[in-house]
């Protein structure tokens, strides 16, 4: 099953470190992890998103728990929440693809920032399963490169 | 105005601390100097891993965080095996080790070791201060973190630069900490207390297991009323030790793969096991799913992430041991029946144990029985690792003293450091280190200290010139394959005492074993006792 965790934690140094080398030592996964600063200067907000069995998700929250510099632990379902990442994609193209490839922009509401002759540089933003559905739209035209953010969440509550 | 290293001083005098355990170098060489013009007391350790296990062993008597102090670079790295102990035995030390200069981190400049970095795994929390203003707050935090909630060790890294710099602000200690992120008061949940309640009342066959939270909370009397109150029999683990002296009606022995087997044969016996302060770890219990299938669990814990990490237990109870129990003992429990007991009682009477030991030498089991019947009431016995630890945990007769062991990391050599800090803590403890020989020579460089700071800690080596549990393993596993386990004819053990003027005792026979104890127990001063033992002699 999947763990999307919404984590407050002190902006200091370390901290970042100190939260992966917990899933690190204890073998839980790292499906994906966003931080970025709180409009509280001092506290960071982290989105991390691990995948296991029930127990190592708990597991998860109460060690994310134990760490001092942890402010704040929500665990977020996927239901209850609104999860959102952002990718950049160069597709490959000819000048017999290219306008496929900008229909399908079209219809997914992609963006293209870069017209080159041999590729199309697109950001598309979804979550995490539509950033795979667009993946998997685009494959056959060749991709050359993808840089993803990994997933934010927020409740909608 | 006065600089960081003097307010490091400060800081500790503020926490009452008059003994700390350390090995200096240059990086560290500002505090020395504040100690130089304090009344806090240096102990001088021949290795600073010592001085983790000396700050170990002082801080499980003292019941509050002690204090070690080590160098940058390999003194700090040294010291990683003593907290990465403390770790694991949740005990509260405040480490403090000296950086390189701020403007050099992250150079590889001599003697600089990433220990924030390095002991981020074993550590309960850790500083690496910038600021010296932040020292005041740092230190009362760390000392706060140390000894709350589950304690543990925590680490403060200086910078020798921010040692040497001067404070802004006037020296103020602060009160009290404010902390978002650690809140580790817990109010006792009635709802829980009340299932429990419910729980014990349905139970025909209730048995506790107590593990070293009991004792780490303080918690020993106020459970021992709790098993008499209601007469609920009790096992319990390595670190859990203490609760009950060995002849009292309730005691059922200590379980695991090297407890009682009538211990282990209570757990499968019990209808409802109310664990207390105990991780059960693979050496308690074996297979703890299989265990959580067959009986009703209450696991009770201060540390949350305990519950549900090797069991999933019936009924949760997160919080203080003294609080829980005492809320407990207020509660409408029927006393468990004596027939539980008495059946208890039979399968006590009819395990036998089948080992045989040699009678070559002197039996390890009359060796700890003896030993520890005829130690003072409230003795200190410290247990190294080992066979000697194993023997020493199966055999020891729990009085009202203390048995102070590595259950979690199974550290060699942790007896003799460890012991030193608890005599120091309280010298008029009667304090015995017992080792192997093997345990003994990974810290004997410590019987210099003891000397020299004239701390009488009685040091007894179980000796079979061979690194026991190793060999047994590969006596049972590999086809009695003996690589790298034998350790020969040496040290001369007394020319050893000789060479650090203590007085030695030796004893080669159980036929001895009354005198050479008496007179070894008798005698004030830090001494050296061996016994021989064979090396055929097994734990199992």
């Amino acid at each position: 099953m999947k763990g999307i965790f919404s984590v407050l934690v002190e902006n200091r140094d370390g901290v970042l470190s100190s939260i992966a080398g917990l899933f690190a030592r204890r073998g839980y996964n790292i499906d994906s992890l966003a931080v970025g600063v709180t409009d509280n200067s001092e506290i960071s907000s982290m989105t991390i998103v691990s995948s296991g069995d029930q127990r190592t998700i708990d597991q998860i929250e109460k060690q994310l728990n134990k760490k001092i510099d942890v402010i704040k632990v929500r665990r977020l379902t996927e239901a209850k929440c609104v999860t959102l990442e952002m990718m950049l994609i160069k597709v490959s193209c000819s000048a017999t693809t290219r306008s496929s490839i900008i229909e399908l922009c079209q219809i997914t509401g992609a963006k293209i920032m870069k017209v080159a002759p041999k590729y199309l540089l697109l950001e598309y933003h979804a979550d995490p399963e539509g950033i795979e559905d667009f993946i998997r739209l685009v494959k056959g035209y060749g991709i050359l490169e993808i840089q993803r953010t990994g997933a934010i969440a927020m409740e909608k509550s | 105005m006065m600089n960081g290293a003097e307010a490091m001083v400060k800081c500790l005098e503020a926490e009452g601390i008059t003994q700390v355990f350390g090995y200096p170098g240059v990086a560290i060489a500002p505090f020395y100097e504040g100690l130089y013009h304090s009344g806090i007391q240096h102990i001088l350790v021949r290795q600073e891993q010592n001085a983790g296990h000396a700050a170990s062993g002082y801080a499980r008597l003292s019941r509050k965080p002690a204090v070690c102090v080590v160098t940058s670079g390999p003194g700090a790295t040294n010291l990683i095996t003593a907290l990465a102990t403390a770790y694991a035995d949740s005990i509260p030390i405040v480490a403090i080790s000296g950086q390189v200069s701020s403007e050099l981190l992250g150079r590889d400049v001599f003697q600089e070791a990433d220990m924030r970095g390095a002991t981020e795994s074993f550590v309960k929390h850790s500083y690496l201060v910038k600021d010296p203003d932040d020292l005041p707050r740092v230190f009362k935090e760390a000392f706060y973190i140390a000894s709350t909630g589950r304690k543990g060790p925590v680490l403060i890294d200086v910078p020798i630069d921010v040692q040497n710099r001067e404070l802004t602000k006037p020296f103020a200690y602060p009160e009290s900490v404010t902390m978002r992120g650690y809140k580790p008061e817990i109010r006792v949940n009635m709802g829980q207390i009340h299932k429990v309640v419910a729980a014990l009342n349905q139970s025909r066959k209730p048995l506790i297991c107590a593990g070293g939270g009991v004792i780490l909370g303080d918690g020993e009397e106020m459970l021992r009323a709790f098993c008499e109150k209601f007469s609920i029999p009790l096992v319990h683990t390595m670190m859990g030790m203490g609760v009950l002296p060995k002849k009292h009606p309730l005691y059922f022995g200590m379980l695991g793969n090297n407890g009682k087997p009538y211990a282990n044969k209570a757990v499968r016996r019990a209808d409802l096991l109310l664990v207390v302060g105990a991780r059960l770890a693979d050496r308690a219990i074996p297979k703890p799913e299989n265990l959580a299938q067959r009986v009703a669990v209450i696991h009770i814990d201060i540390d949350t992430a305990e519950i549900g990490k090797n069991m999933g237990p019936t009924i949760p109870l997160v919080g203080d041991v003294k609080d829980i129990f005492g809320a407990l003992m207020a509660e409408p429990i029927e006393p468990a029946a004596q027939s539980w007991i008495d059946e208890l009682e039979e399968v006590k009477r009819n395990t036998l144990d089948g080992r045989v030991f040699s009678d070559r030498f002197v039996n390890p089991n009359t060796l700890v029985q003896k030993l520890s019947e005829k130690m003072a009431d409230d003795a200190v016995y410290v247990a190294d690792v080992g066979q000697n630890q194993l023997w020493s945990a199966d055999n020891y007769v729990m009085k009202s003293g203390r048995f102070l062991t590595t259950g979690g990391m199974g550290t060699m050599g942790y007896s003799i450091p460890a012991a030193m800090g608890a005599k120091l803590f309280a010298p008029e403890r009667q304090t015995v280190a017992v080792c192997g020989d093997g345990s003994f020579q990974m810290s004997m460089n410590e019987l210099a200290t003891l000397r020299v700071n004239d701390i009488p800690v009685k040091i007894l080596v179980v000796r079979n010139r061979y690194l026991g549990l190793v060999r047994e393993y590969q006596y049972n596993t590999y086809d009695a394959h003996y690589e790298g386990v034998q350790l020969y004819d040496w040290p001369r053990y007394d020319k050893l005492a000789e060479a650090y003027d203590m007085p030695f005792f030796a004893c080669a026979h159980t036929d001895e074993l009354d005198a050479t104890l008496d007179a070894f127990l008798a005698c004030p001063d830090a001494c050296l006792m061996v016994c021989e033992v064979d090396s055929e002699d097994r734990v199992k």
